[in-house]
């Protein structure tokens, strides 16, 4: 039995368990959102008027994508950081500011959501408190000023934790002068590269457009800029979202098959690309938006086109991984090997499972990126299904099966309910498979996502295979699936967490590649090189068409006036200047 | 047994998603399967599945992985 990640590194390990114990929170309030929303528009129960639904729809968002995915991330890269470098961050106090700054930010973000369930919201920066504004925050929708707050927190949170990391791994390389970086390290550090170039463009958003239009600081913006700039960090944030469970398919998933990783150069090369590619590409989410050029929508598509090399490349990576692992442990034949696999363990089935849906919602991105077919889709329930399949499932139950092979060695305690687990990860598949084949044959009818009411007046949809009846019950039943599959994996982290008088069995060991770092040339960690790479792209991705839409209609657009439209917060702005003039004076 | 319970419980979860995605392919080629249908051979497929899985191996007693 090898030490366990709590015992080796205490101070780290409990940075790591509030960051999950922040993710766990967000997913319990996101799944919940879910389950309401998949009954709400399917009509099936209802206890919400239809215009608190958007509130339900943004919290779903929010709490999901950004709360639970990014707080997850930055505990695990933690754990990644500290466990490959065998060495904590040079001050553990920065640690806790960036936590707690990604802590706040969430929580102010958070109840801006939920203030939207209130008859009357507080009113709070001179507006009232809600933010039924969706994930996407399109101008000329306006949340009350303290989400932007919350968010641009949470943002600067997650900055520092990429800088918390580089600077541990600066002082390792001091202590280890002319070693290569350690391979979850490299992930870690290209994964934040992309997240410090990819995000500029939600900064710049907030910070200078959005944020002081909200303060009535400025009267008015343009939102094809601030759409255009959210999506400059909206394709990135996708891989941000997936690059954790990249880094547990490259580095776990072998182990937990019984073998070790395939290549670890072909795994830096993937992270690379993904720094190289994943920014450059954000125009393929305006296909629809005028104001944009279609040369430069055909370059986004083309671009978006190469991101397929790196998923190519971790499929075979990684399946090629399992099978070594399978046949470690007696698997033989062409396809028998699959026998092999330890499909008892949750950690292991949860990520195989997930890794199927991955490759599955693939193929439904490449509709999505496909300028001309892209019009079916853009805007229907499609969407929604890609997403489900890809951050929902590759991303989610990726994270929920590691959290059974990495919770135990945070903890010291033994997992609780090995075979509910293994349930737990399997109902998520199939929950998921029906949720989103009704998402895909919905939405190839044009059924609309983002709203509360798919079903118009006096209008059949043209359902190819079945009725809209039978896509709503399907709809209905996967997310149902999916809302115990989560409340299944919740409670047995809860259990875990208490279950104080056992010993984890779990190995917490990884194994080297098969092919090492030593296999591949030095500069795969040139990370300066990438990075310049990676700006250049970025500046002939976007310097056009951002200059187009700012010749277009100028930086702050002409008379942009906020939805919903608040005249209190004028009044209260004034007051606040006419009072601050009075003390100075 | 014929396989494990951890492996029937993929092998019964992956008929379910063959089942709904293999509907829907197939209506693209004009078979169309009603919904009780389709759960009807769902029931059956599953049922297969149990009996295979739990009918003892010829000549051993012992379960296998």
């Amino acid at each position: 039995m090898t030490a366990l990640f709590i015992d080796e590194y205490p101070a780290e390990a409990r940075v790591v368990k509030a960051a999950f114990l922040s993710s766990f929170i967000a997913f319990g309030i996101g799944a919940l959102f879910g389950i309401i929303q998949a009954l709400h528009r399917t009509d099936i129960f209802r206890f919400l008027e239809s215009d608190k639904y958007y509130t339900v729809l943004t919290g779903h968002g929010v709490f999901l994508i950004i709360a639970f995915t990014i707080f997850f991330l930055v505990g695990l890269y933690q754990w990644a950081v500290t466990d490959s470098l065998e060495r904590g961050p040079v001050d553990i106090r920065f640690t806790w500011l960036w936590y707690g700054l990604m802590a706040i930010g969430s929580f102010l973000a958070g109840i801006s959501i939920l203030a939207g369930f209130l008859e009357q919201p507080p009113m709070v920066l001179g507006s009232e408190l809600r933010a039924n504004v969706l994930f996407t925050f399109y101008a000329p929708l306006q949340a009350n000023p303290l989400y932007y707050i919350g968010l641009a927190l949470f943002l600067v949170g997650t900055w520092l934790a990429g800088i918390d990391w580089f600077r541990t791994w600066w002082a390792w390389r001091d202590e280890n002068p002319g070693e290569r970086i350690p391979l979850r390290t490299f992930m870690v550090l290209t994964t934040m590269i992309m997240f410090f170039l990819g995000s500029i463009g939600v900064i710049v958003a907030v910070l200078v457009f959005i944020l002081p239009w909200s303060l009535e600081i400025t009267e008015s913006l343009n939102p094809l800029l601030t759409r255009t700039l959210f999506w400059f960090f909206g394709h990135m944030i996708v891989y941000f979202w997936l690059l954790p469970a990249y880094l547990l398919w490259y580095t776990v998933l072998p182990k937990l098959s019984g073998g070790r990783l395939f290549s670890d150069p072909l795994a830096r090369v993937v992270f690379i690309l993904f720094v190289l590619l994943s920014t450059p590409v954000g125009i393929h989410h305006q296909y629809m938006d005028p104001g944009i050029a279609e040369g430069f929508k055909f370059i986004a598509m083309t671009n978006t086109m190469f991101l397929l090399l790196p998923s190519f490349l971790t499929a075979f990576t990684v399946v090629a991984s399992m099978e070594h692992g399978a046949r470690q442990r007696g698997g033989k034949g062409r396809f028998n090997w699959l026998q092999a696999l330890p499909w008892r363990n949750p950690a292991f089935t949860g990520m195989a499972l997930a890794g199927l849906v991955f490759a599955f919602g693939g193929f439904t991105g490449i509709v999505n990126a496909g300028m001309n077919i892209n019009y079916l889709v853009h805007n229907a329930l499609w969407v929604p299904g890609h997403l489900h399949a890809q951050v929902g499932t590759a991303t989610a139950l990726t994270l929920m099966a590691g959290s059974y092979w990495l919770v135990p060695q945070l903890t010291g305690n033994r997992l609780v309910g090995r075979q509910v687990a293994l349930f737990q990860v399997v109902l998520w598949f199939v929950g998921i498979v029906f949720m989103t084949n009704s998402m895909f044959r919905a939405g190839l009818v044009g059924v609309p996502r983002r709203t509360a009411e798919p079903q118009y007046q006096g209008f059949e949809y043209d359902v190819a295979v079945g009725s809209m009846g039978e896509l709503n019950a399907q709809l209905a039943l996967g997310g149902t699936l999916l809302f115990i599959s989560a409340l299944l994996f919740l409670t047995l982290m809860l259990l875990t967490v208490f279950n104080n008088d056992s010993e984890p069995i779990v190995d917490g060991t990884l194994p080297p590649a098969l092919s090492g770092p030593e296999d591949s040339p030095p500069v795969l960690d040139n990370l300066r090189l990438w990075f310049g790479i990676a700006l250049v792209l970025v500046i002939l991705g976007y310097a056009l068409p951002l200059a187009g839409i700012v010749a277009q209609s100028g930086l702050f657009g002409q008379d942009i006036q906020p939805f919903p439209v608040s005249s209190e917060a004028v009044m209260y702005l004034e007051f606040g200047l006419d009072y601050v003039g009075a003390l100075i004076t | 047994m014929h396989t494990s319970p951890a492996k029937l419980l993929i092998l019964i979860a992956l008929s379910l998603v063959i089942l709904v995605e293999g509907r829907t392919v197939l209506a693209f080629f004009g078979i169309e399967i009603a919904p009780l249908e389709t759960a009807l051979i769902g029931v059956v497929i599953i049922a297969a599945l149990v009996i295979w899985a739990v009918r003892p191996l010829r000549g051993s007693p012992s379960e296998s992985e």
